[in-house]
Parts: C-alpha cells; sequence; structure tokens
C-alpha cells in the first residue's frame, strides 16, 4: 500500500455540483481494489496560467488515496480517457 | 522607502525559515510565486538565500505546478 495524491484538472463548463459524485465513481477503482480513499479536495473553478484544449480555467481537485500501484495506474488510465478530464497528476507523497 | 543596506558577506534571512516550513508542497502556488521572477524564470540561489537542499527541492515543485498549470512556463513578461 502507498500512499497517493492524484491531481485532476476538469473542464470548467461542467457543473461543480455534479464533479464530487462524477469522482467517485471513478474512485471505486480504488475501493474494490483494496485501497481506501482518504479525502477528495476540490478547490473548485481556478485560472490556469496558460491554456488547456483552449480552456483558461479549469475545475480543479486532489485525490488522497492509500492504494496499490496498480489500481491508481488504472485510475489514471480511465480518468485520462474522459473527455472531461483536462489533466491529470499523479505523485507519491512520502509519509513525513 | 530604501531598503535598509545589507554588508558584503552578510547572509539573507532564508524564507523558508522564516515561514516556517520545512517541506515544500508543489500544490502552494503562493508559496512558489515567490521563487518566480515576472517572466515565469525560477530566482536563482543568491537571489532567494535558500540552502542548496531547500532550492532544489522549491524547483522541483515549481516544475511540478507548472505541468498542472498552477504556475506559467517562462516566456514574454506578462503581468
Amino acid at each position: 500500500m502507498r500512499h497517493y495524491e492524484v491531481m485532476v484538472i476538469l473542464d470548467p463548463t461542467l457543473d461543480e455540483r455534479t464533479v464530487a459524485p462524477s469522482l467517485d465513481t471513478f474512485l471505486n477503482v480504488i475501493r474494490t481494489s483494496g485501497g481506501n480513499v482518504e479525502k477528495v479536495d476540490i478547490w473548485g473553478k481556478r485560472r490556469l496560467s496558460f491554456e488547456i484544449k483552449k480552456h483558461a480555467e479549469g475545475i480543479y481537485a486532489v485525490l488522497d488515496i492509500n492504494s496499490e500501484p496498480d489500481a491508481v495506474k488504472e485510475l489514471d488510465r480511465q480518468l485520462s480517457l474522459q473527455e472531461s478530464v483536462l489533466r491529470t497528476k499523479v505523485m507519491r507523497r512520502e509519509t513525513a | 522607502m530604501p531598503k535598509p543596506e545589507r554588508r558584503p558577506g552578510k547572509k539573507k534571512p532564508n524564507p523558508l525559515i522564516t515561514a516556517g516550513i520545512d517541506t515544500v508542497d508543489w500544490k502552494d502556488a503562493v508559496l512558489l510565486r515567490k521563487f518566480i521572477s515576472d517572466r515565469g524564470k525560477i530566482r536563482a540561489r543568491r537571489v532567494t538565500g535558500l540552502t542548496p537542499q531547500q532550492q532544489k527541492q522549491v524547483a522541483v515543485a515549481i516544475k511540478n505546478a507548472r505541468e498542472m498549470a498552477l504556475l506559467p512556463y517562462p516566456g514574454p513578461a506578462r503581468s
């Protein structure tokens, strides 16, 4: 088990209220493989410092996850297939 | 108002220690903004007054933050 931080930038045209439930469906990959989701932090809309796919803004979300490497890899793959996900980043967080 | 003149050889105050931060978080764009110029370049260590280890941490954090559009990539000056 390892601790991961996944940051996701979502399409700003999405309704912010639908973000949490839709992210949650993706997180089932983690849960079914024995990992657990520590925190889902939705920052909300934020200006991007440069355009991504012609969008000047994005909805940021940070997921704190304890899970196996393969499960996170699968989560990242599924997120990146989504049209509404502009960008993802997975970071290993060392337990300080 | 001019800043108080620093005598040569006198060290700058370390900005991370004064802020009470020991590990740099790449998601903290407000903090990292202090270490980039208005063109988006990472400031040199002699400007930031960081230790070599901290400077490396900050540099890696800035590069990660850039990938997620939290900070700009270097380019022509803009405000």
